[in-house]
C-alpha cells in the first residue's frame, strides 16, 4: 500500500513533467497546424542549454531554465524556418518528414559536437526527503525534488494561460491556431504569430527536457524519442490542441506507467504508457476533450 | 465621390478551372456595391483575390490608388479594407468579447479607449452580443455568428467593408436585420462591398450592382436598373 502511494507520488510529479511537454507539444500543433516530430531534440537541446549553465555558471536553477527555454525557443525558430515556412503550400507530409529529417539531424549533430555519452546532471536540488504520515503506520514520501517540480509545472502553466487569456499575442495566437484564413482578415501577421507561438511550445519543451534530466540526473543523447512519443501520447489524448486536456493526458501517462511498473518490472514503462494510450483511443477516440461549446 | 477600390482584368484559376475571367469592378467611397450571382459564379474568389488570399493569374487591385494586387493578406487589411468571409469564420474557441478584439488587429494602433468605443458601437448596432459577451463564439446561433462576424470586421474601423453572403442560410427576419445593417454602416461613414445570392434584397439596397456568371462579368448597372432588368429578374428574381 505503501509503495502504491508513493509510486503515485512519483507517477504525479513525472507526470507533470509529461503535462509540460504535452503543453509545449499542444501549442505547437495548434498554431502551426501539424504535429512534430523533432519535440524529443527540442527537449534535448533545452536540457543541454541548462546543462552548460550548471557547468559553466553554477546550480542557479532560474538561470538554468531561461537558458533551457531560450535554447529551445531559438532552435525552433529553425525548425519554423526550415520545416514549416519554406512549405507552407506544400502537402502536409512534407513538412511532416522534413521534421523528422530535422530531429535525426540535430541528435546526431548533438552527438558529435557534446560528445554521445551521457551527461550526469547532479546535486541540482538537494536530496531532501519529507516523509508525511498517513495515519497508522503508512506514510508517503515526498521528494524536495518534486515538490520543485510539481510547483514550477503549476506556475508555468498559469503564467501560460494567462498569456493567452490576457494579453493580445494570446489571443493573435489563439485565433492563429483556431482558424488561419480568418486570422489573416483580422490583419494578424500569421506566419509571424505561429513561429512564435512554435518557439514558445518549444520552449516549454527545453523546460521539460531540464526537468526530465534533473529527474533521472542524466542527460543521454538518444532517448528523446520516446519523450516525443509521449508527449505526442499525452497530446493525442488531450485532443491535440487542447491545452488543459493535453496537459491531463500527460498527468494521466505519468500516473499510469509508475503504477503499472508497481506491479510488473520498470522495463515495462513504455508499455504502460502507450498501452493505455491504445486503450483509451479504442474507448473513446476524440480523447479526453468533449465537444461542449462548439455548436457551429 | 473618389474612387476607393479598382478590380482591372481580374482572372484566377483554380488548377485548370477558370474561376475568374476579365472582371473588373469599381468601388466609390460611401456607395454600397454588390456582386450577384448564382453558384460558382465566382463572387466569393473575387472577394478573395482582393484580400490576396487566392493566387490571381492576371489583373491589378488598387486600393485609394495604391497597387495591393501582390500585397500580403494582413498588410491588405491593415490599409483599411475588412473582409467578413463567408460562412463567418468566427473563432469559436474566443468569447465574443475577444473575437471582437481580435477585429482590431486590423488596425494597429488602436488605443484601449477607441476599442471601447468601437465596442460600444458594436453593441448598439447588435444588441445581442453584448448579452452574450463572455460566452464562447462557437456557441452562438447562426444568425448572432453572421453578426458576430459583422461586428468583428468592424472592430477595425474600416474605409471598406466586404460581406461575403452575410444572409447565407439565416431566418427571413434576421435577413431583413441584417440588410438594415448594412445601410446603418454605410451612414457610418464605411463603404459596402456586398456579395449576395439573395438578388431582390441586395440590389433594393445598393447603388450599383455587377452581375457574375461563370466567373464572366455580364451586367452592370445601378441597383434599380438591375432590378428591373429582365435577364436579372428571370435568373435571379425568380419572375
Amino acid at each position: 500500500m505503501e509503495y502504491f502511494l508513493n509510486q503515485l507520488v512519483n507517477g504525479l510529479s513525472q507526470g507533470a513533467i509529461y503535462a509540460l511537454m504535452a503543453i509545449g507539444y499542444s501549442v505547437i500543433v495548434g498554431v502551426v497546424g501539424m504535429v512534430t516530430f523533432t519535440y524529443g531534440e527540442i527537449m534535448m537541446i533545452g536540457a543541454f542549454g541548462a546543462y552548460y549553465v550548471f557547468q559553466f555558471v553554477g546550480v542557479n536553477l532560474p538561470l538554468a531554465l531561461l537558458a533551457a527555454f531560450a535554447s529551445s525557443f531559438v532552435l525552433g525558430i529553425i525548425v519554423y524556418k526550415l520545416c514549416y515556412e519554406r512549405f507552407f503550400n506544400a502537402p502536409r507530409h512534407i513538412s511532416l518528414l522534413c521534421t523528422i529529417g530535422f530531429s535525426m539531424l540535430i541528435k546526431n549533430l548533438v552527438q558529435i559536437v557534446f560528445g554521445p555519452e551521457a551527461k550526469p546532471v547532479l546535486n541540482i536540488i538537494d536530496n531532501r526527503t519529507f516523509s508525511i504520515p498517513l495515519g497508522g503506520a503508512v506514510s508517503i514520501d515526498l521528494k524536495l525534488l518534486q515538490i520543485v517540480i510539481m510547483a514550477l509545472v503549476v506556475v508555468l502553466a498559469v503564467t501560460l494561460t494567462l498569456f493567452f487569456n490576457r494579453t493580445k499575442s494570446g489571443v493573435a495566437l489563439r485565433a492563429v491556431s483556431q482558424n488561419k484564413e480568418a486570422a489573416y482578415l483580422m490583419g494578424i501577421n500569421v506566419k509571424r504569430t505561429a513561429m512564435l507561438g512554435n518557439c514558445i511550445g518549444c520552449g516549454f519543451g527545453g523546460i521539460a527536457g531540464i526537468l526530465l534530466a534533473i529527474y533521472y540526473y542524466t542527460i543521454s543523447t538518444t532517448t528523446w524519442g520516446g519523450f516525443s512519443m509521449k508527449a505526442f501520447s499525452a497530446s493525442v489524448l488531450g485532443g491535440l490542441v487542447d491545452l488543459r486536456m493535453s496537459a491531463l493526458g500527460g498527468l494521466f501517462i505519468g500516473i499510469i506507467e509508475n503504477l503499472g511498473i508497481t506491479i510488473s518490472s520498470a522495463t515495462f514503462r513504455d508499455m504502460f504508457a502507450f498501452g493505455f494510450l491504445i486503450l483509451m483511443l479504442v474507448i473513446r477516440p476524440q480523447g479526453f476533450a468533449s465537444k461542449k461549446g462548439s455548436r457551429v | 465621390m473618389s474612387e476607393l477600390l479598382r478590380v482591372d482584368n481580374l482572372s484566377v484559376y483554380y488548377g485548370y478551372v477558370n474561376a475568374l475571367q476579365n472582371v473588373s469592378i469599381h468601388v466609390n467611397e460611401g456607395e454600397i456595391i454588390t456582386l450577384i450571382g448564382g453558384n460558382g459564379a465566382g463572387k466569393t474568389t473575387t472577394l478573395m483575390s482582393i484580400s490576396n488570399l487566392v493566387d490571381k493569374a492576371e489583373g491589378r487591385v488598387t486600393f485609394r490608388g495604391e497597387d495591393i494586387t501582390r500585397k500580403a493578406p494582413d498588410k491588405i487589411v491593415k490599409m483599411g479594407i475588412s473582409h467578413v468571409p463567408e460562412g463567418r469564420k468566427i473563432f469559436p474557441q474566443l468569447t465574443v468579447y475577444e473575437n471582437l478584439v481580435a477585429g482590431t488587429f486590423g488596425k494597429p494602433g488602436t488605443t484601449k479607449e477607441r476599442m471601447n468605443q468601437l465596442m460600444e458601437q458594436n453593441f448598439v448596432l447588435f444588441p445581442r452580443l453584448k448579452e452574450r459577451a463572455k460566452q464562447a463564439g462557437g456557441s452562438l446561433s447562426g444568425g448572432e455568428q453572421q453578426m458576430l462576424a459583422i461586428a468583428r470586421g468592424l472592430m477595425m474601423d474600416p474605409a471598406l467593408i466586404m460581406l461575403d453572403e452575410p444572409s447565407l442560410g439565416l431566418a427571413p427576419i434576421i435577413v431583413e436585420e441584417i440588410f438594415e445593417l448594412i445601410l446603418r454602416i454605410r451612414e457610418g461613414g464605411t463603404t459596402v462591398l456586398l456579395i449576395e445570392q439573395n438578388a431582390s434584397m441586395a440590389l433594393s439596397i445598393a447603388d450599383r450592382g455587377y452581375v457574375l456568371e461563370t466567373g464572366k462579368m455580364t451586367l452592370t448597372g445601378t441597383g434599380a436598373e438591375l432590378a428591373v432588368n429582365e435577364d436579372v429578374k428571370k435568373a435571379y428574381l425568380g419572375a
